[in-house]
């Protein structure tokens, strides 16, 4: 069902993104292997160096792996994200597929176009914008404040500055209560000793 | 006296040198009307597979690509776009009136596509001269698939590929209801569309007496393709296998 859609899908990208054939080509014929979560894509690379969805068959030459809470960084553009996929098998190929999937870049403006004509494609696609980051500014602020009404008004999440104060308070304890543990020992010892010598004294 | 070689048509036994005649009967029945047909039966889904064939294909500007039983040309009409003005195209088939129907629909489209009646047993080609070659809902009316697919082989270039767009076992929970659909609604669609329920009975059976997915992918093998991969779609109602000739 999928297939298909996912395969089309590919390859409106790649006829976008010219220069991805280049760096795909050398490895046509190779199956990879995409884990988003638990969530299996199995892609191939056509002998035009574009992609299309794998067979029932195939046998991933590698497989790349993106945690859940990676791919929303991904989707952020956030640069630490690259350092978390996980690249296994043909790491040639994985890399060269990393590359080329992070750097793909749609323009919906023009395929939009085409469906629908290029004035109204640039009005939906401007209003899509504008609506992108109202949303990203507000989820930001909304963000804030819930983890400030949290914080003061209602204090169910610690601030880091408290966390550390209490580390430090809990250390100081561990120690005094070391010491005092020690300073006991040396008391009961020498009451220990204390009791034998008087019970030596009654018995002469 | 030897007797000669029995083959199915159908769910029905005949001699191996008349089945070639009978699937032409069929299909000069149903030439007029099998895109209509395969619109209504499949919901229009045809298209959407034909599609996904082309873009799996492979196939790149300048390629030469050969349509094995294209019929009524619409698979093509669809590589002769992709492989441009330096690409090259032959749609053909063994029988005349469907050929004649793809042939027009190619000159009315613009496209300039070389038509040829031919047996795909026998292609009149040359040695590794196509970049992909394709069937589609062609090979479970050949008599000898094993032979057919040879040819294919024979006449891919190393490193081209063979596509075979073909019906084929269906996901195992909704067998009863494809029985149903194949055997009840479909010759009645035949009858009540196309004024012929007996070629929509055959389409049925075929389907039912022609190899599965892991079937047709080890005959592939057989034939010399180096490797062989299949795509379910529709769950499994059709498989597009995919050979490579190494």
């Amino acid at each position: 069902m999928f297939k298909p859609l996912l395969t089309r899908f590919f390859q409106t990208i790649f006829s976008q993104n010219k220069w991805a054939y280049v760096h795909l080509a050398p490895h046509c014929g190779k199956n990879i292997l995409l884990t988003v979560s638990s969530l299996e894509i199995r892609l191939t690379i056509l002998e035009d160096g574009s992609l299309a969805s794998g067979g029932e068959t195939a046998e991933p030459d590698a497989t790349i792996s993106i945690p859940l809470n990676t791919t929303f960084k991904l989707l952020a553009k956030d640069p630490s994200a690259s350092s978390e996929i996980q690249l296994s098998g043909d790491t040639q190929l994985a890399s060269d597929l990393g590359k080329v999937l992070s750097n793909l870049n749609w323009d919906i403006e023009e395929d939009l176009s085409k469906v629908i004509g290029d004035v109204p494609a640039n009005m939906i696609v401007e209003f899509g914008r504008k609506v992108s980051k109202e949303t990203k500014s507000k989820i930001s602020n909304i963000t804030d404040m819930l983890a400030e009404y949290l914080q003061e008004e209602y204090p169910l999440v610690a601030k880091k500055r408290n966390v550390d104060a209490f580390n430090i308070n809990v250390d100081i304890l561990r120690n005094d209560v070391e010491r005092l543990e020690k300073r006991l020992s040396k008391i009961s010892a020498h009451v220990a000793d204390m009791t034998d010598l008087v019970i030596k004294k009654k018995n002469v | 006296m030897t007797e000669s070689s029995k083959t199915h048509f159908g769910f029905q036994s005949i001699d191996e040198d008349k089945k070639a005649e009978k699937v032409g009967e069929v299909f000069h029945s149903v030439a007029k009307k099998y895109d209509l047909m395969n619109d209504i039966m499949s919901l229009g889904l045809h298209r959407t597979w034909k599609q996904f064939a082309l873009n799996v294909s492979g196939v790149k500007k300048g390629d030469h690509v050969l349509d094995i039983a294209g019929g009524s040309g619409d698979l093509s009409k669809l590589f002769a776009k992709r492989v441009g003005e330096n690409g090259k195209v032959f749609l053909t088939d063994i029988n005349a009136s469907m050929l004649a129907v793809g042939r027009d629909r190619v000159i009315d489209s613009g496209l300039s596509v070389p038509v040829i009646q031919c047996d795909a047993e026998k292609l009149p080609f040359p040695n590794d001269y196509f970049d992909c070659v394709m069937v589609a809902f062609g090979l479970r009316n050949m008599t000898h698939k094993e032979t057919a697919l040879l040819e294919m082989n024979r006449v891919l270039k190393p490193g081209g590929r063979l596509l075979v767009l073909e019906f084929s076992e269906v996901w195992k929970p909704l067998t009863k209801l494809y029985d149903v659909y194949s055997f009840k609604l479909l010759p009645l669609m035949g009858k009540v569309f196309a004024n012929d329920q007996d070629s929509y009975q055959y389409l049925a059976e075929s389907i039912r007496m022609h190899p599965n997915q892991e079937t047709l992918k080890n005959m592939m093998l057989s034939a010399g393709f180096h490797k062989v991969d299949y795509y379910n779609l529709a769950a499994g109602v059709v498989a597009l296998h995919k050979g490579w000739k190494i």
